[in-house]
């Protein structure tokens, strides 16, 4: 009995002595549930990101301690993990890569504790543009604004009529508010929005939405939503008959779904460069993926693998002991080099906890190569 | 023409789902709130069945729709069978409690990354022109198997053996019982032919788009043609899909693409406050509920 009591406590001072041993770092995400195939390949890219600096001898000579939860997209239990991490864990940084709806009670729990909170592969929130707040930071490539402001850029260039732009949403309020800021932005630019389609998550059939769309008569469809309702509404119009360009945002999948959909017209644009463009930062990460047992492909670790890097790069700069303000003073003054991943790296400066600049590449098939095709390089996209 | 096509569609995959939980519920009173994911462990099964036997379509599917029938079996044996004799109300919580241990399981061996089964079979879905509108050719299987699967469960509960027990196991467990008939082999035939169409419909529909996670709750979005149509009626179900199916896809086309969520709920609720025990319903199942 007494051996067992002595045992036990042993582990105990083991584990904690480890936990204090190391940088510990709260993940929750969205791991199961509707949108789990975004969220969980951007958790294993970031896992595999971590396990690989851990196999290399970790950051200032200490290993990275990532506990992850799943939060199934539902901000009750995102709030639950970050009180945990919070209280019982000591993380020095929150991670969520997750649905917008979880973010109000991480954000209100990261502020209690004074503990950065870090968006890795969860859609950028205003709070990280200019003027940030200050414990709020995103790493994730698809962003509001920036990202309607691009599709319209690619629209102009290559229309060649008039444009008459439909819209396909997801019913979540993130998509529908960025569809009224791009039927603004169509009307400044002279293009006639024709018709706003919004489909819940998920539906049996997306027919009836697609029917609706087409019987506007668009030329062009642009859709800025969850990839589920992004595709699944262009496959929808395709079956019936519509065959004009859709222009969407690349989403994790976007690389494997070019390759399945095989449609010119269906063009993508994103901040992260397509593995095909096998720039050194790709070539890193299937390095590491040789000896990771993946459940998601190579092609969906970029995400996560940036946000590894930036937490990497912010733990560096903090030194040993780990301490959340100097995490924070370290976070509020990076540069991270994303060899190639992206144009430029990550910039945070006290104000901007978003990057320095946002650029765009466009991608679409190409039948007569049989590949993915750039259609336009590296574009950047001032600000608002 | 394409409202029509649309509303056939949708009215052929919630009859092929709502049709298993009517199954269940008419010869054992237990309404399946599992019957969403076992929907999807059958599409799930028909990806894994369809890169095993590469190449070979039709067997792969086959064999994906035995396992169907075969998981509902099983269900049955190792887990409702004793919920035997309990409140209806504990089986109920049972199949909820199977339907998350169902959708963990899924995860841990299939992930969340979408597929796409009809890829894995070597086939392709083209779309089919009728008149001016068009159909997917796998939205087109859709509506023949849920017609063939109607007529086959009409036939088989009017004209056959087994049939006629299952609807006297269903009408009086007790006096089937003493007429000799097994009524556990009853409930487990009950709940195999109802996980077998649940798979069908899982298998179809996730050829028609793709198979992820979601598929448990567009199993869940049948249940109301079910219950409009009366939960102890095939017919009433199939009558209750085309009443729901028209509603939806009438309001996104003519009202608001927003209100198709509700729009199942509402005439529901009608159907409540009008008929509570639905259009073919009984009101004496309804008054056991």
């Amino acid at each position: 009995m007494k051996r067992t009591l002595l045992l036990g406590l042993l582990t105990t001072w083991v584990s904690c002595a480890n936990a204090q041993d190391a940088y510990v770092i709260g993940l929750s995400g969205a791991l199961t549930g509707p949108n789990a195939g975004v969220y969980a390949p951007v958790v294993e890219g970031i896992k595999l990101y971590v396990d690989h600096l851990n196999g290399k001898g970790g950051v200032n000579g200490r290993q990275i301690r990532l506990l992850i939860q799943d939060n199934s997209g539902e901000p009750s239990k995102a709030a639950a993990d970050a009180k945990r991490f919070l209280s019982q864990d000591n993380v020095i940084m929150v991670v969520n890569t997750s649905l917008s709806s979880t973010y109000a009670p991480m954000v209100s729990e990261s502020k209690r504790a004074g503990v950065p909170l870090l968006f890795a592969g969860a859609v950028c929130p205003k709070e990280v543009y200019p003027p940030a707040d200050e414990l709020q930071f995103c790493t994730t490539a698809f962003t509001p604004g920036y990202d309607t402001r691009m599709a319209f850029t690619v629209i102009k260039e290559m229309a060649k009529e008039p444009v008459r732009i439909g819209f396909a949403a997801m019913a979540i309020p993130i998509s529908r508010a960025e569809m009224d800021y791009a039927a603004s932005v169509a009307k400044q630019m002279n293009m006639t929005p024709v018709e706003t389609q919004i489909s819940p998550p998920p539906a049996p059939d997306y027919t009836p939405f697609a029917t609706k769309l087409k019987d506007a008569n668009p030329n062009w469809i642009y859709s800025w939503s969850p990839w589920i309702s992004e595709v699944r509404t262009f496959e929808a119009l395709r079956r019936i008959g519509w065959q004009g360009p859709y222009v969407t945002i690349a989403h994790i999948p976007a690389e494997e779904e070019l390759v399945r959909l095989k449609d010119p017209n269906f063009i993508v644009f994103g901040a992260n460069a397509l593995f095909q463009d096998n720039q050194p930062g790709h070539r890193d990460i299937r390095e590491a993926a040789k000896n990771a047992k993946l459940s998601y492909s190579v092609e969906q670790m970029a995400e996560g693998w940036i946000a590894g890097m930036a937490i990497e790069q912010a733990l560096k700069n903090s030194g040993w002991p780990p301490a959340p303000e100097k995490l924070v003073k370290s976070m509020n003054d990076l540069k991270v080099d994303l060899k190639g991943l992206r144009d430029g790296g990550i910039e945070w400066t006290k104000d901007n906890h978003f990057r320095a600049k946002q650029s765009y590449r466009v991608y679409r098939w190409d039948p007569a190569k049989q590949a993915i095709v750039r259609v336009k390089d590296w574009t950047e996209i001032g600000a608002k | 023409m394409q409202l029509a096509v649309n509303i056939a569609v949708l009215a052929a995959i919630y009859a092929l789902v709502s049709c298993g939980y009517v199954l269940i519920y008419r010869t054992s009173r237990v309404l399946n709130l599992a019957h969403g994911e076992l929907m999807m462990l059958g599409a799930y099964g028909l990806f894994t069945t369809a890169s095993l036997f590469a190449g070979y379509p039709l067997l792969a599917i086959a064999t994906s729709a035995l396992l169907a029938l075969i998981v509902g079996v099983l269900v049955y044996v190792l887990l409702m069978r004793h919920m035997a004799g309990e409140a209806v109300l504990a089986a109920v919580l049972t199949t909820i409690a199977l339907g998350i241990l169902l959708r963990g399981t899924i995860i841990l061996f299939w992930t969340a990354q979408a597929q796409h089964p009809i890829r894995a079979l070597g086939l392709t879905n083209q779309s089919i022109a009728i008149g001016d509108a068009k159909i997917s050719a796998v939205g087109l299987t859709l509506i023949v198997v849920t017609a063939c699967v109607y007529a086959g469960l009409y036939a088989f509960l009017r004209y056959t053996a087994w049939g006629i027990r299952m609807r006297a196991a269903g009408q009086n467990p007790l006096l089937a019982a003493q007429r000799g008939i097994g009524l556990h082999r009853i409930y487990a035939l009950a709940w195999g032919l109802a996980t077998f169409t649940a798979g069908l419909a899982g298998m179809l529909v996730a050829c028609d788009s793709a198979l992820d996670q979601t598929m448990a709750t567009i199993g869940l979005k049948a249940f109301p043609a079910a219950l409009v149509g009366g939960l102890d009626s095939l017919l009433g179900a199939l009558l209750g899909s085309l009443i729901v199916s028209a509603s939806e896809v009438l309001i996104i086309y003519y009202v608001d693409p927003l209100l198709s969520e509700v729009v199942p709920f509402i005439v529901l609720l009608a159907m409540l406050v009008v008929r509570p025990w639905g259009l073919l319903g009984t009101r004496e199942e309804l008054d056991r509920v």
